[in-house]
């Protein structure tokens, strides 16, 4: 059943301007901003972020914090994930919810445990005290450690489920047919299940690197003066300094890291899918 | 052997996934002025606090109020989206698509800059209005994405059966897609109502002395550390728990319903 086109504009008119007016008109204004100073094109404000020693290490540390998060999350989501898809689907359902549970709680809660956790007076170092095993309190809170908890922890369940989507799309036939011809297990899994399920896994990754960039809360919360990521700086920009068009250069900067990280996300996303349907899948 | 690590490697990261919730309900049970666990003696005096402050339960208002009125647009707006970018064929499709879903991609505080920039312009910061229809922009991608996924799977021969019968096109949608739609866009008013009430960023930038409660606890982190912010802590989680979990319920039970019909159908 097709539709008219002037029901189709109907249908898509209110979503549209929504999304012209309070997203797309905007964001163009900020790539804007960043090259143009009202009268002229410039690249001043280019220049001045890029030559700047504090911006170029916030995007540095940015960039480098989001793969170390990303990294812990798939090294840690994998097994999670390996280990959900051979439950009974019924147990599977529950272990799902569980992992899903905090996803659901407040970002800014989940954040406000680890202070309470992590602090000098907090429960852990409490704890390591009653314990004997340290003297005076470790400083926990404030340093790029606390900062990368709380981003795993905030991030860990849409790695596992993307882990689980794709280990569960691995044929079962395929594990079965490499089993009766010999291989162990461990063979099973090293030459069948963890290739064919590692680019879903990646993408899984992709999209946590992309939310990694844009923390503000855990770095503001969690990390001391060391760990501000680009975020931060663009909050400061705007709200201390004044100077929007260096805030608008750093948005155009991360707008650009999503959007690229989201191409390599097609690329592999449609490769797997040509993969399935190859001749190996059937 | 193996079987039985990745058990207990299980239990481990869940627990470190749920680590808030072991920690947050003993702490806003405490009867001290003070954060401590575990707590010398229980009472519910920090969930009275709550109440009794004025700023707390405004806040509160205030963010129902923008979550119910985000919800309802962006369940409009979406829902017709939907039914356009599945059941036509025009070019600017896939555009159209990324466009709507962009939101829940693009990092948030681009978004918030992009917005005060305009907004001062606009003369809009500090507005409850536009406020909303920006928190309805935030939840759009959930429903655009849970009803049109929901509208791909639909069986379009019912409504084509309506429409042999008699109904005209809108009668024939209304009473045979919409009430399929119907546990589809439950769910994702409610994804829609928590990205709207959880929403800290753009609130922050945009709100001006507006506060919702997400920027009224984010403004409590940075005066003091009193055990109001656990108890609210809790209720939300309570909350979003609650929420979630009835949204959930509903979106399997009809999935199964229409499973089982396609399949005793075949």
């Amino acid at each position: 059943m097709k539709l008219r086109w002037t029901k189709t504009t109907l249908l898509l008119a209110p979503a549209t301007v929504l999304a012209a007016l309070l997203f797309v008109y905007p964001v163009f204004g900020v790539l804007k901003l960043s090259v143009h100073d009202g009268t002229a094109f410039t690249t001043d404000a280019l220049r001045q972020v890029y030559n700047s020693q504090l911006s170029i290490i916030v995007l540095q540390r940015t960039f480098v914090t989001a793969a170390t998060v990303t990294g812990i999350c798939l090294v840690m989501g994998y097994p999670m994930a390996y280990f959900m898809a051979g439950l009974s689907p019924r147990k599977r359902v529950l272990a799902t919810y569980l992992i899903l549970l905090p996803f659901w709680i407040s970002i800014l809660v989940r954040t406000y445990t680890w202070i309470i956790l992590l602090g000098r007076e907090g429960i852990l170092n409490k704890a390591l005290a009653a314990l004997g095993l340290t003297a005076e309190p470790v400083q926990l809170l404030y340093t790029p450690m606390a900062v990368h908890i709380g981003m795993v922890q905030i991030l860990l369940p849409i790695v596992i489920l993307t882990c689980l989507t794709s280990i569960l799309d691995v044929e079962r036939d395929l594990v079965k047919a490499a089993r009766s011809l010999g291989a162990s297990p461990r063979q099973a899994f090293w030459k069948v299940v963890f290739p064919l399920s590692v680019s879903g896994a990646a993408t899984g990754g992709i999209i946590c690197f992309i939310l990694c960039l844009g923390f503000y809360v855990t770095p503001t919360l969690l990390g001391g003066r060391t760990s501000t990521l680009i975020a931060n700086l663009i909050d400061l920009q705007v709200h201390k300094t004044l100077k929007w068009d260096l805030a608008a250069v750093m948005a155009s900067t991360l707008l650009a890291a999503t959007f690229s990280c989201l191409l390599a996300y097609w690329a592999l996303t449609r490769k797997r899918s040509e993969f399935a349907t190859g001749g190996l899948a059937r | 052997m193996t079987r039985a690590v990745l058990t207990a490697y299980f239990v481990l990261v869940a627990s470190f996934l749920l680590l808030p919730l072991f920690f947050l309900v003993p702490i806003s049970l405490t009867d001290s002025q003070f954060l401590e666990f575990p707590p010398k003696s229980l009472s519910l005096r920090w969930y009275r606090e709550f109440f009794v402050d004025q700023s707390w339960v405004d806040a509160t208002l205030a963010s129902l109020k923008i979550g119910v009125g985000a919800t309802i647009l962006s369940l409009l707006f979406g829902t017709l989206a939907s039914v356009a970018l599945v059941r036509a064929d025009f070019r600017a499709k896939g555009l159209l698509t990324a466009i709507f879903i962009a939101p829940l991609i693009i990092p948030s505080v681009v978004i918030a800059l992009a917005l005060y920039i305009v907004f001062l312009r606009w003369q809009l910061v500090n507005n409850i209005y536009a406020l909303t229809l920006v928190h309805a922009l935030i939840a759009l991608p959930y429903v655009v994405m849970i009803v049109s996924g929901s509208l791909r799977r639909y069986d379009m021969t019912i409504e084509r059966a309506a429409r042999v019968l008699g109904a005209g096109p809108t009668r024939a949608f209304l009473y045979t897609t919409l009430p399929y739609l119907m546990p589809a866009m439950f769910a994702s008013a409610i994804l829609a109502f928590f990205a709207s009430f959880d929403e800290l960023i753009i609130t922050l930038f945009i709100s001006g002395g507006l506060q919702t409660l997400p920027v009224r606890i984010w403004n409590d982190l940075s005066l003091k550390l009193d055990p109001t912010v656990p108890a609210v802590a809790v209720m939300l989680t309570l909350l979003s728990i609650v929420g979630m979990t009835v949204g959930e319920i509903v979106r399997r039970r009809n999935e199964r319903r229409y499973q089982s019909n396609s399949v005793s159908e075949a």
